[in-house]
């Protein structure tokens, strides 16, 4: 246990310097004094406006759909007993994409974005449990196969729709589709969705180290594998959902920030989940201060620079494993 | 204790078990034979209460096995598994603990008893020592040896054993069936295993059930019904004694 302390404090001290590093970081050229005292109103007022209104939402954004991202990750990964996993894998992203499109091709934006993707995300839930479940016995290679198909169909459906909309919306939809944080307005919602959620996802982090073992492993020693599983499947979707409502598709840290926890501090769920939503909110807002700085005034879109610090990380991890 | 009561087991239509009647009691150690094939896991299962039965029910305590709430069978009885595949890291001492699982808690963490248990499970099947290995970098011996440590580490009074004997040696086979029937003799555990050594079963188990296939068994004292035609039967091949132990011609 003194162990799973150090851990977490090593990443809250990764977090805080990454929540720094965002709040000192931009092209108006302030101090990082200036930035930092900004953040409690003092100061100069335009800077205060610029680091309150521009970058702290933006910290808050990135912060909470890293961690649900990641949280979704985990738990997709033991359910479906799959490394390749993320929390796209069962097309809830996909039915999310789409309302999101089709709001953006009403015209619509800000509130309703946020809201038609959510409401897409959770369509795209019971569709595949639905399916998946239509004859009674669920079974995970049925649910991983109808929601591998289900995900299909949406990237069909989007891609439709990028084909017939019209060009000024195709970069706003481009963008969304890839992730991205800028405008993100982070309400109270995706915080009480990821603090319930690791609360509730804590809790059973005894049973889902059994279930990682295997499901008939788990049953053997005690654990209600099929009710656990369904509330796993809700839970990882309902995470995945607040978070793309937040800030869209962005790749790779569900995926990722799983495995890379794994191979450094072990699978006890225990310590790995809590660990995942803090490594995963700091990590995306790293990604998320590059993506705004590096060819600054142009933007990139996040998911280009998770990709890009992922890979590498990840591949180094993966060899010193190796050997 | 655990008892069957008319248990009929069926998959897909087909009847592996009818009518089966037997009590494990504690003290005792029964081998089950058969054929490949036969429904010998799917009967260990619905014995274990994993799977529910087509007719009949089981008694664990004299409680019916498949209305009882997971965690509290977990505490009484314990299933090794044949084969037991893990996707992602742990190491050997973790595993072993997850033995403790069924006593353990929502909000409690392992007790320094949970840790001796997985320990002094982990010293009975020689894997000392090895506490922070990767599981996956053990052989395939050894992984048996781990999921017999957790089933150790669960100590749970009834016990049932899909092929214990999987990849172990011939020293960590004797080894591991001597310990069996101490368990049995000295703390009273009802052991039930599947077997496919039926030298070993008549030297270390004192009873049999034997599952002939399309539902017929027998069930009784090794001394009794181990005898050349009834192996020649149950694994339809000639099977002959000589000097004392089986051989198939």
């Amino acid at each position: 246990m003194k162990r799973a302390g150090r851990v977490m404090l090593g990443l809250l001290g990764l977090m805080l310097f990454s929540v720094i590093h965002a709040l000192v970081t931009g092209s108006a050229g302030f101090g990082w004094l200036e930035s930092l005292a900004a953040v409690f109103g003092l100061g100069d007022p335009l800077v205060v406006s610029v680091v309150s209104e521009l970058r702290l939402p933006r910290v808050f954004g990135a912060l909470l759909a890293g961690g649900l991202l990641a949280l979704a990750g985990a738990l997709m990964q033991v359910l479906l007993r799959n490394p390749l996993a993320d929390p796209y894998v069962l097309g809830v992203s996909g039915g999310a994409s789409l309302a999101a499109l089709l709001v953006m091709l009403a015209g619509l934006g800000g509130f309703w974005l946020g809201l038609g993707s959510f409401a897409g995300a959770l369509c795209a839930m019971l569709l595949v449990f639905g399916l998946a479940h239509a004859r009674g016995r669920w079974s995970l290679s049925r649910l991983l196969l109808t929601g591998v198909i289900v995900a299909a169909g949406w990237g069909a459906l989007i891609s439709f729709v990028l084909a017939i909309a019209p060009d000024a919306r195709l970069r706003g939809m481009l963008y969304w589709l890839m992730g991205d944080l800028a405008g993100v307005e982070p309400g109270v919602f995706p915080l009480l969705v990821l603090g319930i959620g690791l609360a509730l996802a804590w809790m059973l982090a005894r049973d889902l180290n059994l279930l990682a073992r295997g499901g008939l492993q788990a049953a053997v020693l005690g654990v209600p594998v099929n009710a656990l599983r369904m509330g796993i499947y809700f839970l990882a979707s309902l995470l995945t959902a607040a978070a793309v409502s937040l800030a869209g598709n962005i790749g790779f840290i569900g995926l990722i920030i799983p495995h890379l926890l794994r191979l450094l501090i072990g699978s006890d769920h225990r310590l790995l989940l809590p660990a995942a939503v803090v490594l995963g909110g700091s990590f995306l807002l790293l990604a998320d201060t590059l993506a705004r700085s590096l060819f600054a005034p142009q933007q990139l879109p996040v998911g280009v620079l998770t990709a890009l610090l992922g890979v590498p990380v990840f591949l180094y991890l993966l060899q010193r494993e190796g050997r | 204790m655990l008892q069957a009561c008319g248990l009929t087991v069926t998959v897909d239509g087909n009847t592996l078990c009818r009518e089966l009647d037997m009590q494990v009691r504690g003290g005792q150690c029964w081998a089950l034979l058969g054929r490949n094939g036969v429904g010998k896991t799917h009967l260990l299962h619905t014995l274990a209460g994993l799977r529910a039965p087509a007719e009949g029910y089981c008694l664990l305590d004299g409680e019916r096995l498949h209305r009882l709430p997971a965690r509290q069978r977990a505490r009484r009885l314990g299933v090794l598994l044949q084969d037991d595949v893990s996707s992602f890291p742990s190491t050997v001492l973790e595993t072993a603990l997850t033995g403790r699982h069924p006593f353990i808690g929502r909000w409690e963490v392992e007790s320094e008893a949970d840790f001796q248990r997985a320990r002094a499970a982990l010293r009975q099947m020689g894997l000392s020592g090895w506490e922070q290995r990767v599981v996956r970098s053990l052989s395939g011996g050894e992984r048996r040896r781990l999921d017999l440590a957790v089933l150790l580490t669960q100590d749970p009074p009834v016990m049932l054993l899909d092929e214990p004997l999987n990849h172990l040696d011939l020293a960590h086979q004797v080894r591991l069936l001597r310990l069996l029937r101490r368990l049995a003799r000295q703390q009273g555990k009802a052991i039930l295993m599947v077997l496919h050594d039926i030298n070993l079963a008549a030297r270390f188990c004192d009873r049999v059930l034997l599952l002939y296939g399309a539902g017929e068994w027998e069930q009784g004292t090794s001394h009794a019904l181990l005898d050349e035609a009834r192996l020649s039967r149950l694994y339809d091949t000639p099977i002959r004694r000589f000097d004392g132990l089986f051989a198939a011609q």
